[in-house]
């Protein structure tokens, strides 16, 4: 057991260390001046003396091993780089990022689950009936939608044509600071549409995942005696059966968890929700690539971590992983 | 693999006839070949020149309206079917050539390439996928081939693990085993051995890894990193959301419509790929039936 987190830990270290590799030579290895992909394109309206400085700093007179090390001694500091576009070091532009990204995924991903978990039982429980394959196709319609596209229809359906929510940000701004009630009712409003897009298409995974283990479970004996005890369908279904095929459902969640941070491009680029997805399609659109490197590699640490996490909490989940 | 053993295997019509959703996907599959196929015969207009005053409702002249610059919706639709379809089966090849081969390398050699090649899927498959490929797309500019550069390295994971332990079950076969005890080289082995025996359950991983293709080139030309030359149904949408259409009720006939193509794609390749999934793999039969 030992050995195999051993080893999971030094192929996660190589998955690092390539995220960071790829982050180092994509700038230094296209066409043009690295110097413009390092720092955006505003370089060219800067001053000699600016741009000098900026070459010393980076090291791009140096050779490339020195120029890494530079690279990992800052990122090693917290310094993410720096955006010259807006004035502001990467990393106080991500920070202000996250928790909007974190409010919105986690939202959803709370739902889907509970959605999922729900429908994916009750799928099992009437399998072959039309009660199962009817949501199943269901799902697979929600599964086969663009997500921008879900989001372009609802926000032209209940933002612009009912007016039920509203259209575009997280919040409104001149709430901020004043009835913190209002303020609230506020964000959840804006948060409607967004996650029920991403419930709409996320949920699929929750629900075959539940579908299929519930469907294994079902079949196992100590499910049968617990039937032959003359236990209530209901109790069998939720009590017995249902706690051992939460557990790849359990695991979908926790990786889930790690792509988060990483928002939803598409959906937070429609409601131009200020999330971490939107921030990396900002970065793309301005060509500002410090931030666009930098969202990049929060994104996969972040997702890395959430694989470490998974791999340590599975064993405490499920005691049978723990013996082998 | 129940059916190579004993001999009998179904027809591939019977397969799709005797399975409802199989056959409606392939029967979407066929309509919207036909479409991409034919589309300099059916598209009213040519999907580029500027045909009319720009956003117009649908009428007589322009069944689904025209766009902000007065091209017609349709006739873009229906061109935008060659652009996903093609990405869709040139991806999805590609996609699954290269997991078939690593999947048959690692599952043929075994020991010390087998570990190091698994190793490196497994690396492939935890790197979060759109953040990857928007950096990627940025950095190498938008153009079909980067798409598909893009997608191809990034998409083989899965194909790869899922081949290779059919390979595992195959190499044990007790015809594998004769035809390594007649003096037969490993490549031969490999190729003319257990390669047809991987070739089924690759043609559904081809299926599935095509609608997952064209939801990634429906997003990324929606983030505007697509192929700008190219029209595509997610092109089409990126316009259309950057010029407001949901605020003014033209979303009936500017958003509606390519969305619901590409739903229309993704499911038809999907319940195919299923379908086949059912059909190289019988086990799945019964799990589904309630075994």
């Amino acid at each position: 057991m030992r050995g195999r987190i051993g080893s999971q830990l030094v192929q996660y270290l190589i998955l690092i260390f390539l995220t960071l590799a790829l982050n180092f030579f994509l700038p230094r290895a296209m066409p043009g001046n690295p110097l413009s992909r390092l720092a955006g394109e505003d370089v060219a309206l800067m001053s000699p003396e600016a741009r000098q400085e900026l070459l010393v700093r980076h090291g791009l007179d140096r050779p490339l091993a020195v120029q890494f090390g530079i690279f990992l001694r800052s990122l090693a500091q917290g310094d993410l780089g720096y955006s010259f576009q807006r004035n502001a070091s990467v990393a106080s532009i991500i920070a202000e990022r996250i928790p909007w990204t974190l409010l919105l995924t986690t939202t959803a991903l709370t739902l889907q689950t509970l959605i999922g978990v729900m429908l994916g039982g009750w799928a099992a429980w009437r399998r072959g009936g039309s009660a199962d394959y009817g949501t199943m196709a269901a799902v697979m319609l929600c599964r086969s939608m663009p997500s921008f596209w879900i989001a372009m229809i609802l926000l032209a359906i209940f933002g612009a044509e009912l007016r039920w929510f509203p259209m575009f940000g997280a919040f409104k701004p001149w709430l901020v600071g004043g009835d913190s009630l209002a303020a609230v009712v506020d964000v959840l409003r804006h948060l409607a549409l967004p996650v029920t897009s991403m419930v709409v298409l996320g949920t699929a995974e929750t629900f075959m995942t539940m579908r299929y283990s519930m469907l294994d479970v079902l079949g196992e004996d100590y499910v049968r005696t617990a039937r032959a005890k003359g236990l209530r369908e209901v109790v069998v279904l939720y009590k017995h059966a249902g706690r051992n095929a939460l557990l790849p459902v359990a695991t979908v969640f926790m990786l889930s968890l790690g792509f988060a941070v990483g928002g939803a491009t598409v959906i937070e680029t429609v409601f131009a929700y200020p999330g971490m997805g939107r921030l990396m399609y900002e970065a793309v659109l301005g060509r500002d690539y410090p931030l666009l490197q930098g969202t990049f590699l929060v994104i996969t640490l972040a997702v890395i971590a959430a694989n470490i996490v998974a791999d340590l909490l599975y064993p405490l989940v499920d005691p049978r992983v723990r013996s082998t | 693999m129940t059916d190579l053993v004993s001999g009998k295997r179904p027809y591939a019509l019977k397969l799709f006839l005797g399975n409802p959703p199989g056959l409606i996907g392939a029967l979407l599959l066929v309509m919207l070949l036909g479409i991409a196929v034919l589309a300099p015969q059916i598209s009213p207009y040519d999907p580029d020149d500027r045909v009319g005053r720009p956003f117009q409702e649908p009428g007589a002249g322009h069944l689904l309206g025209t766009n902000d610059i007065g091209q017609d919706i349709l006739s873009e639709i229906i061109w935008g079917t060659r652009a996903s379809l093609t990405i869709g089966v040139v991806a999805g090849m590609l996609v699954t050539t290269i997991g078939t081969m690593v999947g048959l390398v690692a599952g043929c050699s075994g020991g010390t390439v087998d570990n190091l090649l698994m190793r490196f899927t497994d690396l492939v498959l935890i790197v979060p996928f759109l953040p990857l490929m928007i950096l990627l797309a940025a950095f190498l500019g938008p153009s079909f081939y980067n798409l598909l550069l893009v997608i191809g390295v990034l998409m083989w994971a899965r194909p790869a693990r899922i081949i290779r332990s059919q390979v595992l079950s195959l190499r044990c076969r007790t015809y594998v085993e004769a035809a390594r005890a007649a003096g037969a080289s490993s490549g031969r082995i490999m190729f003319r051995h257990i390669l047809p025996g991987v070739l089924p359950l690759a043609l559904a991983q081809f299926v599935m890894s095509a609608s997952m293709a064209i939801l990634i080139e429906a997003s990324l030309s929606f983030l505007g990193l697509g192929d700008p030359l190219q029209k595509s149904w997610g092109s089409i949408l990126f316009y259309a959301q950057a010029r407001g259409a949901f605020i003014t009720g033209a979303w009936l006939w500017w958003v509606l419509p390519p969305g619901l193509l590409i739903t229309l794609t993704v499911m038809g390749f999907a319940l195919t790929g299923f379908a086949l999934d059912r059909y190289v793999n019988p086990r799945l039969n019964q799990r589904q039936a309630g075994g």
